[in-house]
């Protein structure tokens, strides 16, 4: 018995060993760079997805979260630039790497120069007011806003982030202004808007969900394509009337520049066989996120036309965009 | 009546054996990477959160938590024998902690922070129990002007840090408002003082310039001495090694002090440990008999910074508990833990999950007596690191210093500049400027400005929202008190001497 199920070994061994030798393989842990610190947000899904692949047992080998800080996510690219061919290394990129580098000259990294491998989420997000403001609709607020210009006030990220992309937008879309006031941590922004010291925020939907059952918070818009199951009451910005489009906060995979073709299928096929496991789909559940799964070839596309509308709006919003 | 139910049920959630041993593991473990200095309670959590899936989320954040506010005790440690501040939270302990080590009073030094640790993390879960949801309002109602008139109030407190010569404190704290400035400005996105180099895009690490200045600045300012073999006096015999009675009894108000300011600081967002420790030091001057000995290594000097900077982790988690809002680093990462266990942090987890919530209370009060317990005993232990000879203590100085910066970022880079920094702070030393006031400018500077530019926005220009509201207003005068104490008392200095 023993001896039968050794050749069975033996022979699926052999039959296996060429597609092997042809493909790439991970033989050693695989680096798995962030640009955020410990519990920021590229950070937490960067380790939710080591963890899910250790569970889903895909890999090979163990995946290790390195922390690359600093420079607006510009010390990570470059960290990749020095890898150049190291098959075992990815890192986990977000909206700021398309940003950084069209706006400050000192980043000179784009997201071109290294190997996109897949998109794996959008991240929606939703126009929040406390539950106590008097607009009950997004167009109730736009109201306030053209009775009194520049009176009220939004809290957000800083100049060029997503929240800042939202109100431009608007801003051109309706003749309206209003001020937008910078803080670095989702928490103060959230306390300036629960302390009523400013009238709206764009939100992320996990961070605003319990404020929303507790009742401190009322959502006017959804910033997604469709209305979100978790808040199936918010209205979409085109629904709520107001015809902007949509800006997504893509997340997704990236490898240092010149890695071998084989290496980007392996990466490519082992997201896409991720995507369909159970514990991702739980990930984007817990964590709101929008599947928004893409290959390298429509990756590359989705770079380009990201960059050129950022670029776009920020022309428009007096900002210097350096490349 | 009703908490003290909650807490019991709360006891009896942590005096299981199996959560007492994950409150132990936190605490040891936290203990352990406060001596360390550049790695941080943030990192830690972080590398440990996926052996923590498989875990209760109760008995998981009891050993988190336990890692938060055990770091805090090991902080002081490197602080007072090295001069090397473990966080920047530990600055301040830098300051009379090392100067008692100076004196061959390293020991009682470490007894007395350990004391005021344990006494301030206590009250700090104390407050936590009992007033959270009304502080957690009071927090919200800081704003930016709030904001910027306590970092005001912070950055007067320079005028007490001065040694000999004001105009040097003041020098020192401008070219700290300056460092400060580095990187990319928030609100318009444009890069400052980065001479073109992406890795300044950042600005400039804080953990780079206090260990830089302080630990750097120290070693090469001694290495100029020949002939001692030895950095600093030790006494013999385990009696000199731990606080008098009236060591502990000169730092009475100092505990207390330090309890109340870290603690309402700490439950402010926007605030932090740093400042905390930095104006309960300022009161704990202002208000004491013999000022001039701060600096020269005073009991009190290290009771309260230290006080203050562990009752902000009972502070800390109040708007993180309450209302599901970091106000650092390590509570984004605690919050961040909660979600992937399935938890929604938020207004309703209390309510939702009172084991939870009173687990982790009744946690910290079992955790603040095994600190105790495990870190009066090292004590002497720690103290004789400082018998080793110069040649192997400088050396291992150096190393945990480069070590040390290096795994904040793992950038090069980096190490770099705490070389710059260290011949920045030798350059200090050489010229008797003081450093503390340089890391003062350095840490506030920042969110100062921010909360200046921040107010000014929201009242489109008008400077009087700094003034018109009653809580900005009253620091704003506390501030100018302050700052023209010295003036009546050099007023005072010459009128006595006129008269005599």
């Amino acid at each position: 018995m023993k001896f039968i199920s050794f050749l069975v070994a033996l022979t699926l061994a052999a039959i296996a060993s060429p597609i092997a030798a042809q493909g790439f393989k991970p033989s050693k842990p695989v680096e798995f760079v962030t640009h955020t610190g410990p519990g920021g947000g590229g950070d937490v899904l960067a380790r939710a997805i080591a963890s899910a692949m250790e569970k889903e047992k895909l890999m090979p080998v163990r995946m290790q979260v390195a922390n690359k800080t600093g420079g607006g996510g510009h010390t990570a690219m470059s960290y990749l630039m020095e890898k150049k061919g190291d098959t075992h290394t990815i890192a986990v990129f977000t909206g700021l790497w398309f940003t950084n580098p069209i706006m400050r000259a000192e980043a000179n990294i784009t997201l071109k120069d290294l190997t996109p491998l897949v998109r794996l989420v959008l991240e929606p997000a939703m126009l929040a007011v406390k539950n106590d403001a008097s607009y009950k609709t997004l167009k109730d607020f736009i109201d306030a806003a053209k009775q009194n210009p520049g009176q009220l006030k939004q809290s957000g990220g800083s100049l060029g982030s997503r929240d800042w992309i939202v109100r431009q937008l608007l801003m051109k879309n309706t003749g309206t202004t209003w001020a937008f006031i910078s803080f670095p941590g989702g928490g103060e922004r959230i306390a300036a808007l629960l302390g009523g010291h400013v009238n709206i925020m764009l939100i992320e939907p996990q961070e605003a969900g319990e404020h929303i059952r507790a009742g401190n918070m009322r959502v006017l818009a959804a910033i997604s394509e469709q209305r979100m199951a978790a808040f199936p009451n918010a209205p979409t910005l085109k629904e709520a009337g107001f015809d902007v489009p949509n800006v997504p906060q893509p997340r997704g995979i990236v490898a240092p520049p010149g890695i071998p073709a084989e290496a980007v299928a392996y990466w490519e096929d082992l997201f896409a066989k991720f995507v369909k496991t159970p514990s991702w789909r739980k990930i984007l559940e817990d964590s709101l996120f929008e599947d928004g799964f893409q290959r390298s070839a429509e990756l590359d596309k989705f770079i380009d036309q990201y960059s050129e509308t950022t670029r776009g709006i920020l022309r428009e919003g007096g900002v210097k965009v350096v490349r | 009546m009703e908490t003290l139910g909650y807490l019991m049920q709360g006891f009896g959630v942590a005096i299981s054996p199996m959560n007492l041993l994950w409150c132990f593991i936190g605490c040891f473990l936290g203990t352990v990477i406060g001596i360390l200095p550049g790695l941080g309670p943030a990192a830690t959590i972080a590398m440990l959160l996926p052996l923590t899936f498989r875990m209760d989320p109760t008995s998981a954040l009891i050993m988190l938590g336990g890692i938060y506010y055990g770091s805090k005790y090991g902080g002081s440690t490197t602080s007072i024998l090295l001069n090397v501040p473990g966080e920047s939270a530990s600055v301040v302990t830098c300051i009379d902690g090392y100067a008692m080590a100076k004196k061959g009073r390293g020991g009682p030094a470490l007894g007395i922070a350990a004391i005021a640790s344990f006494i301030a993390g206590t009250l700090g879960v104390i407050g936590l129990m009992l007033v959270a949801p009304p502080l957690a309002k009071f927090a919200l109602s800081f704003s930016s002007p709030e904001y910027f008139a306590l970092m005001s109030l912070g950055l007067a407190m320079v005028v007490l840090l001065a040694g000999e010569s004001m105009t040097k404190a003041l020098l020192a704290m401008l070219v700290g408002l300056w460092i400060a400035g580095m990187g990319t400005d928030l609100f318009t996105s444009t890069s400052r003082f980065t001479f073109g180099n992406a890795e300044m895009l950042d600005g400039i690490d804080f953990v780079v310039v206090a260990i830089g200045v302080f630990a750097l600045g120290e070693v090469l300012g001694n290495m100029e001495i020949r002939g001692g073999t030895k950095m600093l006096p030790v006494p013999k015999g385990i009696r000199n090694l731990m606080p008098t009675w009236q060591d502990l009894k000169d730092c009475r108000f100092a505990f207390l002090n330090g309890s109340v300011v870290g603690f309402v600081i700490g439950v402010l967002p926007g605030a932090g440990s740093t400042i905390a420790s930095f104006i309960s030091y300022g009161i704990e001057k202002a208000v004491s008999k013999h000022p001039e000995k701060f600096g020269t290594g005073v009991p009190e000097g290290v009771a309260a910074p230290e006080g203050a900077n562990n009752a902000e982790t009972g502070g800390a988690l109040v708007p993180m508990l309450t209302l599901g809002i970091p106000g650092s680093g390590t509570t984004a990462i605690l919050l961040a833990a909660l979600v992937l266990w399935g938890l929604k942090p938020g207004p309703l987890m209390i309510q939702d999950h009172p084991t939870l919530f009173w687990g982790l209370v009744a946690s910290m009060y079992i955790g603040n007596v095994m600190l105790l317990v495990l870190n009066l005993p090292l004590v002497p232990l720690f103290a004789q690191i400082l018998r080793l000879p110069v040649y192997v203590l400088y050396p291992v100085i150096f190393g945990i210093s480069m070590v040390g910066v290096y795994g904040v970022s793992s950038s090069l880079f980096d190490v770099w500049m705490l070389g710059a920094f260290g011949l920045i702070g030798y350059a200090m030393r050489k010229l008797s400027y003081p450093a503390a006031p340089l890391i003062l400018g350095f840490v506030l500077g920042d969110s100062m400005e921010r909360a200046l530019r921040q107010s000014l926005m929201m009242s489109q220009g008008d400077l009087s929202i700094l003034v018109s509201r009653p809580i900005s207003a009253t620091m704003l005068f506390l501030t100018v008190l302050v700052l023209i104490a010295p003036l009546f008392r050099r007023a005072n200095a010459w009128r006595v001497k006129a008269i005599g």
